[in-house]
């Protein structure tokens, strides 16, 4: 309710905003391949947006902890620095929920996908939001000032939602760099969509595992390095 | 007895470019119950570092905070649900209304939804708010909005609340609903750690008033302890233009841009009126307050 359904509700022009970036990167995609690759972009476009509603994540908790020292106050309520993270999470969600529903009924349209297909589609959105949602926080701690998170918000979009090959097929990267891109969480997030709406859940368990244990390691990570406290020297 | 504050030896030091600064020095002080103990010190004395290690956000480089024989450094989870805090600067969030901030709080700190109703409105009528509940705090004034701070603040049933500064950029009138609600928490046998650069409203306020500087406590005592360890108890506030050299044989003299400002003793007072009657000086005579005895722990002068 926080930073999700009472912004929206007060102010739903950033829903529109938010939706139209994803959905004019989706109008250049397909004018650009002649219509080809409108799966491939709603695929990247669903991924997107769940990044999108990471980098919100950031703003927020920043927002919340430099600009309105929000953050101390719940401090001292009790609640863990995660559960108040993935709450301001959950918000976001909100903001970023109609885009990624669009672009799952395009995706659902385009293909002949069963529920197990959606399910694994909704199951990676889930775990690129945990993992990019976690990897956010650990940002917004180190970050120091408002205005540092902006640049850090784009470059972070960039790395993880358009350089690896979620709006292309891995395959059209030369060789050595498509070691580079397993690099990137979100190349297994792409994966495990691509081979979910091509029915070849065959070849899925490896991204899907190494996709779920680097999540998991990742919450694992956030939760030990977890304080609300600083140690500043 | 469990004392609700108990703070030994406190140090903490910030790196800033490469130089490092402390901020605490060995900061000591208690705090019983009931009580509004309020911390006053120049700007960068350490109050707010020492609230963020009482609350759990600050780790200190040693000493130790209890809160109810519960060591905030070594087990920060322990004292929550006993500590509620009004941080310094605080904003509310622009696009919800007092309301939704304090009713919000109240479900983050585990109250049901009519518990939480329940409070929301005894936090209205006690902070005398309620014209402006259900106003979005972007359209409010920053004393509207720092109100809602105070108010989701005080809506937790805390043991003891911290309020770093919670007045500041409240008009009189405001200050006063502030002061009465603190008032009220006492009368019900909580405990206020209360920093403020306002020295009337520490006189007001406070049982007992600690003095920080440099990171350190100066003095902590009633505010008529306080006074008495000056060496005088009268202010005479004299223009600028009396003779410095002739006041100084009465007692101490502090320069302000238009006034001499004497501190001595009660029983030479009366020579100085008659010194000021003869020279048809207009003097003003009163008691050492609290400014007085700041000045005088703190150092500095009173333009400062």
């Amino acid at each position: 309710m926080l930073n999700g359904l009472i912004p929206i509700y007060r102010r739903p022009l950033a829903l529109v905003a938010i939706l139209s970036t994803h959905l004019s990167f989706l109008f250049f995609v397909d004018i650009f391949s002649h219509g080809t690759q409108l799966l491939v972009g709603s695929i990247g476009g669903l991924i997107f947006t769940v990044i999108n509603a990471a980098t919100m994540l950031q703003s927020d908790l920043l927002f919340g902890k430099i600009d309105l020292k929000f953050q101390q106050m719940i401090a001292t309520t009790g609640i863990s620095p995660l559960v108040y993270v993935m709450g301001m999470a959950t918000g976001d969600i909100v903001f970023i929920l109609p885009g990624a529903i669009f672009f799952l009924g395009v995706i659902v349209y385009l293909t002949p996908v069963t529920v197990l297909d959606v399910a694994l589609i909704i199951f990676a959105a889930f775990l690129t939001w945990v993992f990019f949602s976690l990897f956010s926080y650990m940002i917004s701690r180190k970050v120091r000032e408002m205005r540092e998170i902006w640049p850090i918000s784009v470059i972070f979009g960039i790395v993880f939602a358009v350089i690896p090959p979620i709006y292309y097929s891995l395959g059209s990267i030369p060789a050595p760099f498509q070691y580079f891109a397993y690099f990137v969480p979100t190349t297994f997030a792409a994966l495990i969509i691509k081979d979910a709406v091509a029915n070849s859940l065959s070849s899925m368990p490896l991204p899907l595992i190494v996709y779920f244990v680097e999540t998991v390691l990742m919450v694992v990570f956030a939760t030990r390095i977890s304080d609300w406290r600083q140690q500043t020297i | 007895m469990v004392v609700p504050l108990l703070v030994k030896d406190l140090r903490k030091d910030y790196l800033v470019k490469g130089k490092v600064t402390s901020a605490l020095r060995g900061l000591s002080l208690t705090a019983s119950r009931p009580m509004i103990l309020s911390i006053l010190g120049r700007n960068g004395s350490g109050k707010t570092t020492f609230v963020k290690i009482a609350t759990g956000q600050l780790i200190p480089g040693s000493g130790t905070v209890e809160i109810f024989g519960h060591d905030v450094i070594s087990s920060p989870a322990s004292v929550k649900g006993l500590i509620s805090l009004v941080p310094q600067e605080c904003r509310p969030w622009g696009h919800m209304t007092p309301r939704e901030h304090i009713y919000l709080y109240q479900r983050i700190l585990g109250n049901s939804r009519e518990g939480a109703r329940d409070r929301v409105q005894f936090i209205s009528d006690m902070l005398n708010i309620g014209s402006f509940m259900d106003t979005e705090a972007v359209n409010l004034s920053g004393g509207q909005r720092q109100l809602i701070v105070v108010g989701m603040s005080l809506s937790a049933e805390a043991d003891i609340y911290f309020l770093d500064e919670p007045t500041i950029g409240l008009d009189v009138i405001t200050r006063k609903n502030v002061w009465e609600g603190i008032r009220y928490f006492r009368k019900l046998g909580k405990t206020i750690v209360l920093t403020t650069h306002y020295l009337d409203e520490a006189s007001a306020l406070s049982d007992e008033i600690a003095v920080v500087s440099d990171g350190r406590l100066l003095a902590q005592g009633t505010l008529q302890q306080l006074q008495n360890m000056l060496d005088y108890n009268t202010r005479i506030r004299i223009p600028a233009d009396f003779s410095k050299g002739g006041l100084e044989s009465y007692g101490r003299v502090v320069s302000d841009s238009q006034y001499e400002i004497l501190y001595t003793d009660e029983k030479r007072v009366e020579e100085i009126i008659l010194s000021a009657g003869l020279l048809k000086t207009r003097i003003e005579i009163g008691p050492v307050g609290l400014d007085d005895v700041f000045i005088s722990l703190v150092g500095g002068s009173i333009e400062d």
